[in-house]
């Protein structure tokens, strides 16, 4: 027995009642997910506009050369302080981080590398004012107020962000590149250092500056740790210094338009520092993708 | 020229002598590498060799005896563990978690698996050349070659452009690309990739080279070469290599031999011979079938 069998013609046509509603389902999922993405937006567009209008009449030569208690106040040692604390950090950071990924990466063995990324997650886990409020009752006791608690407790949060990045990008490395190079007599040890890690530089120094770039944003250890200054501190680790996120935060609460206002100019110094690492850096990926 | 020379005066130095040296110092080490070619050295003698991956044992009792510089081609159906055994006589199959070599190999009388043998110094003497090119992305065409000499130490830079350029004639590349020696290793074509790893491979001057079906990847044209260029090697080199291509093996090797496996699927050699001989008139049934394409 044969069903009739339509024409070509007619199914290729004619639409039936499901076509129908399957495409007003296509519309509506359309217009839903649009509108969302949009409203995802939206917090950051309003975010950036409010911190460039209320920042611009603030940002005057004076406001990113002087110092908070010269006659015309600025924030310059906020920013040099910032920057110290994210360089030192990674400088101490950056060495033991990589060192520890490419330990796990190419020496040991699988079942210490699974605790290895386990203790990794953990790290990662820790919350910033956890790191902080080590610092502040271990660390502060004995190296008081300082710039040294301070690149203690970021250090705590960049390390594992270093070990995780430099794990991941030697995880690319072909096995065939390191075959190539053992197969040659070339110790392993070498292999580590000048194949492998050489080949995964680019993606390491990737994972350096995005730690450095975290290590700019963090607040809450430095508020415990660093302190903030009113004085232009210059490499003296022992004593307190100031940053860009205590200066946000003490001005943020303060009385007064011009503190308020410079707290906003600050978060805009900030945020355009942020933005550009991370707009070199998604560059510097992209390219090497593509390359 | 320099390297002609030491040659000369070097020109008794064996495997044995350069194996069972301890501590070599840098110049006696280039003196020796440089002699590599001279000495008639470069018997490879495997007895009774097993490989294991954990408890998995994917070859089995192998003995087989390579004459020096000739090619000696193993063949067999997939997964009969050619490519483990040959991973065995570099002592590359160590590297990898959980694998085992018993039994023992040894290179002109000394076993390379003997604990006065470092595995390191054991990968220079037998080179090994891979199923897919693999030149180092980081490196140029000539930082390729002179890779294994810089990495290991001991030449001097007036040597080692010398031995690059004599390295990219002997593989057969040298003119394809002497005027972009500083471009990447990368940007060349699939089999000039492959002729570049060969050429990495002699550039550290080793005594026996094995070749992981170097040609699987490779186009009709490029194979043909790398076919050739493994004809001019055996000149110098002892050379071992696996194939899926009985054709290939039939146009390169002096000796064939011919793996199965068994019902563990454990790879073992069924017969070796002459390779005419082997594809015309082989000893066992298995072998005839395998090579008339009856399976496999």
């Amino acid at each position: 027995m044969s069903t009739p069998v339509a024409s070509i013609a007619k199914l290729l046509t004619q639409p039936t009642s499901g076509e129908r509603a399957r495409q007003r389902i296509n519309g509506g999922m359309r217009v839903i997910v649009g509108v969302s993405a949009f409203l995802a937006i939206l917090p950051l567009i309003a975010l950036i506009l409010f911190v460039i209008l209320k920042a611009a009449p603030y940002l005057v030569p004076t406001f990113f050369f002087n110092n908070p208690l010269d006659k015309e106040p600025g924030v310059l040692n906020a920013i040099v302080g910032s920057l110290q604390l994210s360089g030192l950090t990674v400088l101490i950071s950056g060495p033991i981080g990589i060192a520890g990924g490419v330990y796990l990466s190419e020496f040991a063995s699988p079942r210490v590398v699974a605790t290895g990324e386990t203790v990794i997650d953990v790290m990662l886990g820790v919350p910033s004012i956890v790191a902080g409020v080590f610092a502040y009752l271990i660390l502060v006791p004995v190296l008081g107020f300082s710039g040294w608690a301070a690149v203690a407790a970021l250090s705590i949060l960049t390390l594992p962000i270093m070990m995780r990045s430099t794990q991941e990008v030697l995880r690319l490395v072909p096995q065939a590149i390191r075959e190539a190079s053992l197969a040659l007599g070339v110790p392993v040890w070498k292999t580590a250092l000048f194949v492998s890690v050489r080949t995964a530089l680019p993606g390491i120094l990737t994972g350096v500056i995005l730690a450095f770039s975290r290590a700019l944003g963090e607040t809450a250890p430095l508020l415990m740790t660093a302190r903030g200054t009113n004085a232009e501190n210059w490499l003296d680790f022992s004593t307190t210094m100031n940053a860009m996120p205590i200066v946000i935060y003490q001005y943020s609460n303060a009385a007064g338009d011009l503190l308020i206002g410079q707290a906003w100019a600050t978060a805009l110094i900030l945020m355009v520092i942020a933005l550009t690492i991370n707009v070199l850096v998604r560059g510097r990926t992209v390219n090497s993708r593509t390359a | 020229m320099a390297t002609e020379k030491r040659k000369t005066e070097n020109s008794a130095t064996g495997a044995k002598d350069e194996l069972a040296q301890a501590a070599a110092r840098p110049a006696a080490q280039a003196a020796q590498r440089a002699s590599a070619s001279e000495s008639d050295s470069g018997r490879l003698t495997l007895d009774n060799v097993s490989a294991r991956y954990g408890a998995f044992r994917a070859v089995k009792d192998v003995t087989l005896a390579v004459r020096p510089k000739s090619v000696t081609a193993l063949i067999g159906p997939s997964g009969c563990g050619k490519s483990t055994l040959i991973r065995t006589i570099n002592r590359m199959h160590e590297t990898l978690p959980g694998a085992t070599v018993s039994g023992s190999i040894s290179l002109d009388g000394v076993d390379l698996y003997s604990s006065d043998v470092d595995p390191v110094r054991a990968r220079r003497v037998v080179g090994m050349v891979f199923q897919k090119p693999n030149p180092f992305p980081t490196m140029s065409i000539s930082e390729n070659v002179s890779s294994g000499l810089r990495l290991t130490g001991g030449t001097s830079k007036s040597e080692i452009a010398g031995i690059v350029e004599d390295s990219l004639r002997r593989a057969a590349l040298w003119d394809e690309v002497k005027d972009k020696l500083n471009q990447p290793g990368t940007s060349l074509s699939g089999g000039q990739q492959q002729r570049l790893c060969i050429a990495r491979t002699i550039a550290v001057k080793p005594r026996v080279v094995l070749m992981d079906e170097p040609c699987s990847a490779l186009d009709p044209v490029a194979t043909l070469k790398i076919e050739e260029l493994i004809r001019d090697l055996a000149a110098e080199y002892t050379i071992v290599i696996v194939t899926h291509n009985m054709q290939q093996a039939s146009r390169v090797s002096d000796e064939t031999a011919f793996f199965s496996m068994d019902d563990d699927r454990a790879g073992y050699l069924v017969e070796t011979g002459p390779t005419a001989e082997m594809f015309t008139n082989p000893k066992q049934a298995l072998t005839e079938g395998y090579i008339q394409g009856r399976f496999g």
